[in-house]
């Protein structure tokens, strides 16, 4: 002990007072890591549930779609504008792709200072790729293409399941989810050293989306593999998915990177992505993939299918048979919407099962209350065209509309079903702590597996371990199911500066796991821990903060069921029930309060009509808009945002105006709103201000305020806002 | 002076410390003496609090013991390592991770940690680290400053310490205590 040196009593009085300052401040210190350690969980919380909402929204409106092709005939205008991204396994040559894709034409000026690449690619251009980026060039659309045609070329070798081996000294590092995050993979790079004939890489998918250099790490990746095809290994990941990357943000950087050639390069991608290899083992001991697994998993079957036809895992691959579609319309010709249920049921419960409730958090709606959504004027159109669709179906073989994706292969739906959920399980599942598996309603796809499904898979294919990604972990990894599964996430400082670490594993031939954690951002180092937590605080509290003023006439709704009296006033108790009623994030509203709600009021009572004030966000002249509809506007963004790029059918960033107003009509239906076609007209008057009858979705958006420049967390990941409550709330029961 | 010398620091090292005024020497705690003052509004905003560090698979609204003295913190109060080992009964080291709290048994805990009397004011402590002014001109060396939270009364680790006095220091090392106070009471 310090104290007790001398031996006079003034000291030794003077060290009691020592010792109680040192108590003091040793407690207040203990309450100061509590209290941020209760903040960053919170707001951990607040990221991931909104995150997560926004993934199940996106397949919800995918399924959504699906519904509408399903059922429109194939003349109807709102078919045609989203029919393109259905049309999947085109009947089509390989020449005629290679032609298609052809870069032969495509001239690099002499200006252009970035890299400039010779085929076959040699190592010292892979690090000179690596390099250009670091100081932020970029490559040139033509040696985009002739990389990523070479690439599909060494992929279609590759099986479904890669075997790799440590073989003596090698160690094999397994990286996990990137997301366009560059600065990371320059870390890795930096700290474990590049890919090469003694360094083997494993990468386990969601190279894109979210993040702003997706298309840079692609180069990178697929560089080194053509490089080093024994040792560089890529697993593909629920977000190398095109119907995914029209939400998350590839799609667009890829347009805005590559204004000539962006569509050629995204058409591309979306037959690499179905080729990717779905899974990794090594020394046949491990598995890495992406996602996970459940309780019907089997390796075998993975293998043996053919993993190209499944290009977006949200949809099946169209292998429909022609008269039991028919057959079913026809027998339930007379009866309701209902039975378009059970068709659909058949064919797109697995990517949106029925609610078994295990998290009540979500609430969850079948696709069955699309049916119940469409009522009014739409319903009789589809039960037209329904019945339509079912006389046309007779007998004959109905060539057009089920076309594009008829495959000539005749394959047994109910096997492609199986693969089908194999695949999805692969990429869209997460772990749990309970036994069992249960559909992953979260994220609207996949399952949840219980530790007991690990152990059972593990025996059953004789492995010992499961490497996983998917879902970002605060240090960047996490082990779970008893150490039997590890979760790996790569990208550091995913919901923002300081959030999290990423990590990277190195196995030798022990296949002991050796973790590595890192931070990337400059800006982190800095930052002491009270500052990076508060930092990602202001984020998430803003985000959930636009999230309630999106909501505010639902939020009004249900303030005013506990306001009889109209006093514009509500208890705390029936702030925070009424809130979290409207907005399902299971957030912990009571605690956010005092940071959401910054009006004082009188005795514990909330003035809710003065909190909207607060919270108001302030757009730009919109006041001719209609403010209920410029509001589902702001809630719907992402949704707004996607529809929109579905119809934009050359990827060109621009929409008809006539486009516009269709897309409108569909959004109408699909969010239960009315929107008049006047209405229409001043959303359209508003953007294309010099009338040549186009509208620029950047700008509409922009112009809405639906997206925010300033804020870091919307710059890369504005996609992520919308929550699935916007959609499904508009019905009255969930329980159906 | 030998035998002074030993006795004055060892009753501020035993549990129950005696610069606390509210610390009765009772051996234990027992948590049905105590009466719930709480009002529903603040019983529920302990619930949401209970329910972010419940990490049991079910959601059984059941903490560790070992998060039950993060939690009363994380509520506002401010108590020593000593006082959340006294109202736990006194675990053994191997129970705090085992052993489960669930919200019932949690109230009186907390009830009791609320009335105990806050002696933490702006003054205690800059009269407390005054002690360690050598120069009486306001400030203390970092340096010492760390040692004497690393080895005196309920020692913090090196890393603690490390993330307390992040950034403090000035470029000689010294630490203006007031603002340093001000600093840790902010958070």
């Amino acid at each position: 002990m310090g104290c007790g040196v001398t031996k006079s009593n003034q000291f030794n009085k003077h060290s009691r007072k020592a010792i109680r300052a040192a108590v003091l401040i040793q407690r207040w210190y203990r309450q100061y890591v509590a209290r941020t350690e209760m903040r960053r969980r919170y707001t951990w919380h607040i990221f991931q549930s909104i995150e997560y909402s926004g993934e199940q929204a996106q397949i919800k409106l995918y399924n959504f779609l699906g519904y509408l092709m399903d059922n429109f005939t194939p003349s109807s205008n709102e078919r045609n504008l989203i029919s393109h991204i259905f049309r999947e396994n085109e009947v089509c040559q390989d020449a005629e792709w290679e032609r298609y894709f052809c870069y032969k034409n495509i001239e690099v000026p002499e200006i252009y200072s970035g890299p400039h690449l010779t085929f076959p690619l040699t190592v010292e251009q892979a690090v000179g790729l690596v390099e250009a980026f670091r100081n932020k060039k970029q490559l040139h659309s033509r040696y985009v293409l002739q990389l990523l045609l070479e690439t599909w070329r060494q992929l279609r070798m590759l099986p479904n399941i890669s075997r790799i081996s440590t073989c003596q000294s090698k160690e094999i590092t397994i990286c996990g989810d990137l997301h366009g995050q560059l600065e990371d993979l320059l870390l890795i790079f930096y700290k474990n050293g590049m890919p090469s004939l003694e360094k083997p890489y494993v990468f386990n998918g969601d190279f894109v989306d979210r993040g702003k250099d997706s298309i840079e790490i692609l180069i990178i990746l697929f560089s080194f593999l053509l490089v080093y095809p024994s040792e560089v290994h890529l697993n593909r990941g629920n977000h190398e998915d095109h119907i995914v990357n029209l939400r998350y943000g590839f799609t667009k950087e890829v347009l805005t990177k590559y204004k000539m050639h962006g569509k050629r390069i995204l058409k591309l991608l979306q037959k690499i992505f179905s080729w990717l290899p779905l899974a990794t083992v090594i020394d046949q001991k491990v598995l890495v993939l992406h996602g996970g697994i459940s309780d019907i998993t089997d390796l075998s079957i993975l293998a043996r299918l053919d993993r190209h036809n499944y290009v977006s895992a949200l949809r099946p691959p169209k292998k429909r048979h022609q008269s039991s579609a028919g057959a079913s319309i026809d027998s339930d010709f007379d009866e309701d919407v209902l039975s378009t249920n059970k068709l659909l049921q058949r064919r797109i419960s697995l990517t949106y099962p029925k609610p078994l409730g295990t998290r009540e958090s979500f609430q969850n709606r079948s696709l069955q209350d699309f049916s119940n959504r469409i009522k009014g004027k739409a319903v009789d159109e589809i039960e037209i065209h329904k019945r339509k669709l079912a006389i046309l179906n007779m007998g004959t073989n109905s060539s057009e509309g089920m076309t594009q994706s008829v495959s000539s292969e005749s394959i047994n739906s109910d096997n492609a079903k199986d693969e089908w959920k194999q695949i999805l399980d692969l990429l869209w599942s997460d772990p749990m702590i309970q036994d069992g598996c249960t559909p992953n309603e979260v994220r609207g796809g996949g399952c949840y597996w219980g530790p007991d499904v690990t152990e059972d898979f593990l025996n059953r294919h004789n492995l010992q371990l499961i490497i996983r990604s998917h879902e970002c972990k605060q240090d960047g990894y996490e082990f779970c199911h008893n150490r039997k599964v590890l979760t790996l996430f790569s990208a550091s400082n995913y919901y923002d500066v300081g959030s999290n670490r990423g990590a990277y594993v190195k196995l030798g031939p022990d296949l002991v796991p050796y973790l590595v954690q890192y931070q990337a951002s400059s800006m982190t180092r800095e930052l002491t821990v009270k500052q990076s937590v508060g930092r990602t605080e202001r984020s998430a509290l803003k985000v959930l903060r636009e999230q309630l003023f999106a909501h505010k006439s639902d939020l009004i709704c249900a303030f005013k069921k506990f306001d009889s009296e109209n006093t514009g006033l509500v208890s705390l108790n029936n702030w925070a029930s009424a809130v979290e009623s409207v907005m399902y994030l299971g957030v912990p509203w009571r605690m956010l309060r005092g940071q959401l709600v910054t009006s004082k009021s009188t005795d514990g009572m909330i003035d809710y009509l003065e909190w909207f004030n607060e919270l108001a966000i302030k757009g730009p002249n919109t006041d001719h808009i209609d403010q209920s509809l410029l509001e589902t506007l702001y809630r719907h963004r992402s949704t707004v945002e996607t529809i929109f790029r579905i119809v934009d059918t050359d990827n060109s960033g621009f929409i008809t105006i006539e486009d516009f107003r269709q897309t409108w009509k569909l959004l109408s239906v699909y969010l239960k709103m009315e929107i008049t076609d006047e209405a229409i007209s001043d959303l359209a008057v508003t953007i294309d201000s010099n009338q040549d009858g186009s509208i620029d979705i950047d700008e509409f958006m922009e112009a809405f305020r639906l997206t925010d420049k300033k804020s870091r967390l919307e710059r890369g990941r504005s996609m992520f806002m919308g929550t699935v409550n916007d959609l499904t709330k508009l019905e009255g029961d969930p329980n159906i | 002076m030998a035998p002074k010398k030993k006795e004055e620091p060892k009753p501020a090292a035993a549990p129950p410390k005696p610069p606390e005024p509210e610390r009765p020497k009772t051996p234990e705690f027992d948590p049905t003496t105590i009466t719930l003052e709480f009002t529903p509004e603040q019983i529920e905003d302990f619930k949401d609090a209970f329910q972010l560090f419940d990490r049991t698979p079910a959601n059984e609204m059941k903490i560790t013991y070992a998060q039950c003295g993060d939690l009363i913190r994380a509520l506002g109060q401010n108590p020593t390592q000593a006082e959340i080992m006294h109202v736990l009964g006194k675990p053994k080291a191997e129970d705090m991770q085992t052993k489960m709290l669930d919200f019932d048994q949690f109230l009186p805990i907390h009830q009791h940690i609320c009335k105990a009397k806050d002696c933490g004011t702006f003054e205690d402590f800059v009269e407390g680290l005054r002690v360690f002014d050598k120069e009486g001109n306001g400030t203390v060396m970092g340096a010492e400053l760390r040692h004497v939270l690393a080895t005196l009364g309920e020692k913090l680790r090196e890393d603690e310490v490390e993330q307390l006095m992040q950034n403090q220091e000035d470029a000689n090392g010294c630490i203006n205590y007031e603002a340093f106070v001000k600093h840790i009471m902010a958070s």
